[in-house]
């Protein structure tokens, strides 16, 4: 039974799949509600919020997961009286609907991994709802225990479009191939639709070959169901909600559309009626009536074709989506990843060939490049997810961390819609989780003293996300106090982390958050400060590819971004020579290359350069010394050198021995089993097949960082001398 | 009178093909299917019945269902057949 191809299990799955995205709208539905003003909610808004909860239930029961339906039960019973304009939720009860919308979710999630169920909490929001219905909804008694498979209690003289009048409604459906290879049956769902009402079940069997004829892993029945039930399309849909796109569904009828004419016979084959209505099976009153002959008549099959196209087209077109296992697109990048290094092949040995760049081959290679990078573009929009769901996520934080210290925090979202690499989204949940409890913690004052700064009691934290120049920039930002520099520098000079007397700039104070084992609070809450600090989410976000920087300004606020590449797969490098080694750096952070003459590069102390770069100097250094591939030489004249700009404005002339390329590399991850080389952050294989590391310039420099202040500061001198 | 062909438990999909090629061996003459093991019956399990079911009539054979639980009973008339119209391949 256990088997990984138990249909069970896989629908099981699939139900908490479901639930993820079902949570998803009863979020965002509670945070539409939230938002309008009061009374001015939208009531598809309310019942979108219904459903959610209602689907969950229904999915529940299917699987036995009684904690599940009974909580959510007793929520759907609260927010039922609102959908019926019973309850009119204040703040306070809205809040006690987010809570539960957590406590529900932390419910699937312990149904689903088979953890211990959460019952305290269970039955102290059970009892504050239940509240809620004795306050306001006291006209109606409702008991908690009824379970009644939908909240219908009143609202019957109410012009609600969901109001529980008997609907009459055919139901059209044809199961396809891939809703039997995905351990579906149609038994389970004609279950759950019976079970909306009284229905009859017909099987039409017209297109049913002769046995010989017939493929036995292809579907050729399709139900009719006539369901007579108090139940509204939506949740008719809802029973086939798992198996959207793997089959055909239409669904007629209902109380505001009595008579469809998606059912009516054909009007031109009135002869022909008879042949289809034979075929077409009943319970549980079956019909009497003659087998259609073997080898069915084929203009009988076109009439029914025909039925079925007219059908199609009746149906609202849904947006279908297809629901695909990871690993399947991973294996679908690894190949385009293989395409990529390919076709780098087959245009280095088309070049070493001799061939002429007007000949056709290149012509044909260089078209054969854009639609790999189309292909390329499109399989990581496959990869792409929006950033809504983390989003989410983080308002349930906020409000936990809020709670925790007692501040009144409102969260602001912006950007949800801005896709990002699927990998990403799952590895940022973490160190954007700490960031998020940070500012609601340290960065935002207790209520006290925000108003005697001049500022709202309650603090916003804002959320962003947009695509910017190529890679993703996500901001947290508080509207508190700003970084009190001056403890930051005193801490970190208390905790011996910089040496007493230097002189640090205002960002180079604020970057002093990410040093390991840095700790501003002055006590420990029980929220942050936990031991782990920024320099864990600086650790994540550069694992991601990305860079983090702060910008804080004393009373208005802190910002933190963070710059992600847009996917993880692919880079765009430049590729060079140092000390007969091949290394790439990635472009956007290579902003210039120059060759150095004899007077370019002034010697600060020993070891130490800069260079003169348009009027400024910039930090020099070597690559292949930083990466202990030869010694410091006697003088860098001649050397090619390429100027980088990190994300946080860092600048430094990197030099090299030579430039080979500029072309798209894939990113091939180093094995754990390898050392950890500082200052490489993946490598790739060339067009020649050979392997060649990536860098991480910023990693680079920061090994670097122990001088980097002082010669910043040097060569500032330097330029204020000149 | 051919021994009865003893339905599998489990009429799933991967089951479909198999019964499909032992019900084609059995188009010459009249077929008994014993269902006394089965405990779900899917739907293109099903198909391959009611084809059967109709290629028989068609050569003039007849089919027939015994020893059917009541849950499998039950299951096929939820999926609208009864055992006596699903052996008849009209449902």
């Amino acid at each position: 039974m256990s088997d990984q191809n138990d249909p069970m299990a896989e629908i099981r799955a699939s139900f908490f799949i479901e639930c993820e995205e079902l949570l998803e709208a009863l979020q965002d539905g509670l945070q539409e509600m939230d938002e309008a003003e009061d009374g001015s909610e939208d009531p598809e808004t309310i019942n979108v919020v219904f459903r959610a909860v209602h689907s969950i239930k229904g999915g529940a029961g299917a699987f036995g997961l009684e904690a599940l339906v009974r909580f959510a039960h007793r929520y759907e019973t609260v927010l039922d009286e609102v959908r019926n304009g019973v309850l009119h939720p204040d703040s306070d009860a809205m809040k006690l609907f987010f809570l539960a919308a957590d406590h529900l979710s932390d419910l699937v999630r312990a149904c689903r991994d088979e953890t211990p169920l959460p019952e305290e909490t269970s039955e102290e929001l059970l009892t504050r709802l239940d509240a809620l219905l004795g306050d306001e909804g006291g006209a109606e008694e409702v008991a908690p225990e009824d379970f009644q498979p939908m909240g219908l209690s009143l609202g019957l003289d109410l012009p609600d479009l969901d109001a529980p009048t008997a609907n009459h409604f055919t139901i059209r459906f044809k199961p396809e191939q891939e809703l039997f290879a995905t351990g579906n049956e149609p038994l389970m769902l004609l279950r759950n639709l019976c079970d909306l009402g009284t229905s009859s079940v017909r099987c039409n069997l017209t297109d049913l070959p002769a046995l010989e004829d017939l493929a036995p892993e292809t579907p050729y029945i399709e139900w009719l169901i006539e369901l007579e039930t108090e139940a509204a399309e939506p949740e008719i849909r809802d029973v086939f909600e798992f198996v959207d796109g793997l089959c055909e569904i239409e669904i007629t009828g209902g109380a505001s559309e009595p008579e469809t004419t998606d059912s009516a016979p054909l009007p031109e084959a009135p002869s022909e009626e008879a042949e289809p209505e034979a075929a077409l099976t009943e319970m549980p009153e079956p019909q009497v009536a003659p087998p259609p002959p073997a080898g069915a008549k084929p203009e009988d099959k076109e009439a029914a074709k025909e039925t079925g196209e007219g059908r199609k087209g009746g149906a609202a077109a849904a947006k279908s989506v297809v629901r695909v296992d990871l690993e399947r697109i991973e294996r679908l990048v690894n190949l385009v990843g293989e395409l990529v290094i390919n076709q780098a092949m087959l245009s280095q040995s088309l070049d070493e060939a001799g061939l002429s760049p007007h000949s056709d081959a290149m012509n044909g290679l260089e078209e054969f490049q854009r639609l790999t990078r189309d292909i390329q573009d499109s399989v990581m929009m496959i990869r792409a997810q929006p950033v809504k769901s983390l989003f989410q996520r983080m308002s349930r934080i906020v409000r936990e961390a809020s709670a925790a210290v007692d501040k009144d925090v409102r969260l602001i979202t912006e950007g949800e819609g801005t896709e990002v690499d699927k990998t990403v989204i799952e590895r940022l949940s973490d160190p954007l989780t700490h960031m998020i409890r940070n500012a609601v913690d340290h960065g935002l004052e207790g209520a006290a003293d925000r108003e005697t700064a001049g500022k709202p009691r309650a603090g916003t934290v804002k959320l962003t996300a947009a695509h910017r120049s190529g890679r993703v920039i996500i901001e947290v930002a508080d509207d508190g106090a700003g970084i009190n520099r001056k403890r930051v520098q005193e801490i970190a000079v208390n905790k011996g982390l910089i040496p007493p007397d230097i002189q640090l700039s205002d960002s180079e104070i604020d970057n002093l958050l990410f040093l390991p084992g840095f700790s501003t609070a002055k006590t420990v809450s029980n929220l942050s400060g936990r031991g782990v600090g920024m320099d864990v989410v600086k650790t994540a976000i550069q694992s991601l590819g990305g860079r983090i920087t702060i910008n804080s300004e004393p009373n208005k606020g802190t910002t933190f971004s963070i710059s992600l590449p847009l996917t993880l797969a692919v880079l765009d490098g430049m590729v060079v020579n140092v000390a007969g080694e091949t290394l790439v750096l990635p472009l956007n952070v290579v902003v210039e290359t120059l060759s150095l003459g004899p007077d370019d590069v002034q010697m600060l102390r020993p070891g130490h350069y800069v260079v003169r770069v348009r009027g400024g100097f910039v930090p020099l250094y070597d690559l292949g010394v930083m990466l202990g591939y030869r010694q410091q030489r006697k003088t860098e004249a001649g050397a090619i050198v390429l100027l980088i700009v990190l994300e946080d404005s860092t600048r430094a002339a990197l030099v090299i021995d030579g430039i080979q390329d500029q072309r798209q590399v894939v990113i091939k991850g180093l094995d754990d089993s390898f050392y950890r080389a500082p200052g490489i952050a993946a490598a790739t294989i060339l067009g020649d097949g050979q392997i060649a590391l990536i860098l991480d310039p910023a990693d680079v420099i920061a090994g670097m960082g122990h001088m980097r202040g002082a010669d910043l500061m040097l060569s500032e001198r330097m330029i204020a001398n000149e | 009178m051919t021994e009865p062909l003893v339905l599998q438990p489990k009429l799933d999909l991967p089951a479909a093909a198999p019964l499909a090629e032992a019900l084609r061996g059995r188009l010459d003459g009249d077929v008994v299917l014993d269902g006394s093991q089965v405990t779900q019956v899917g739907a293109l399990c099903l198909q391959v019945m009611l084809s059967a079911a109709t290629s028989l009539r068609s050569k003039g054979h007849a089919m027939s269902l015994t020893n059917l639980s009541d849950k499998v009973v039950e299951q096929l008339a939820q999926m609208g057949f009864s055992p006596e119209t699903l052996a008849e391949g009209r449902g």
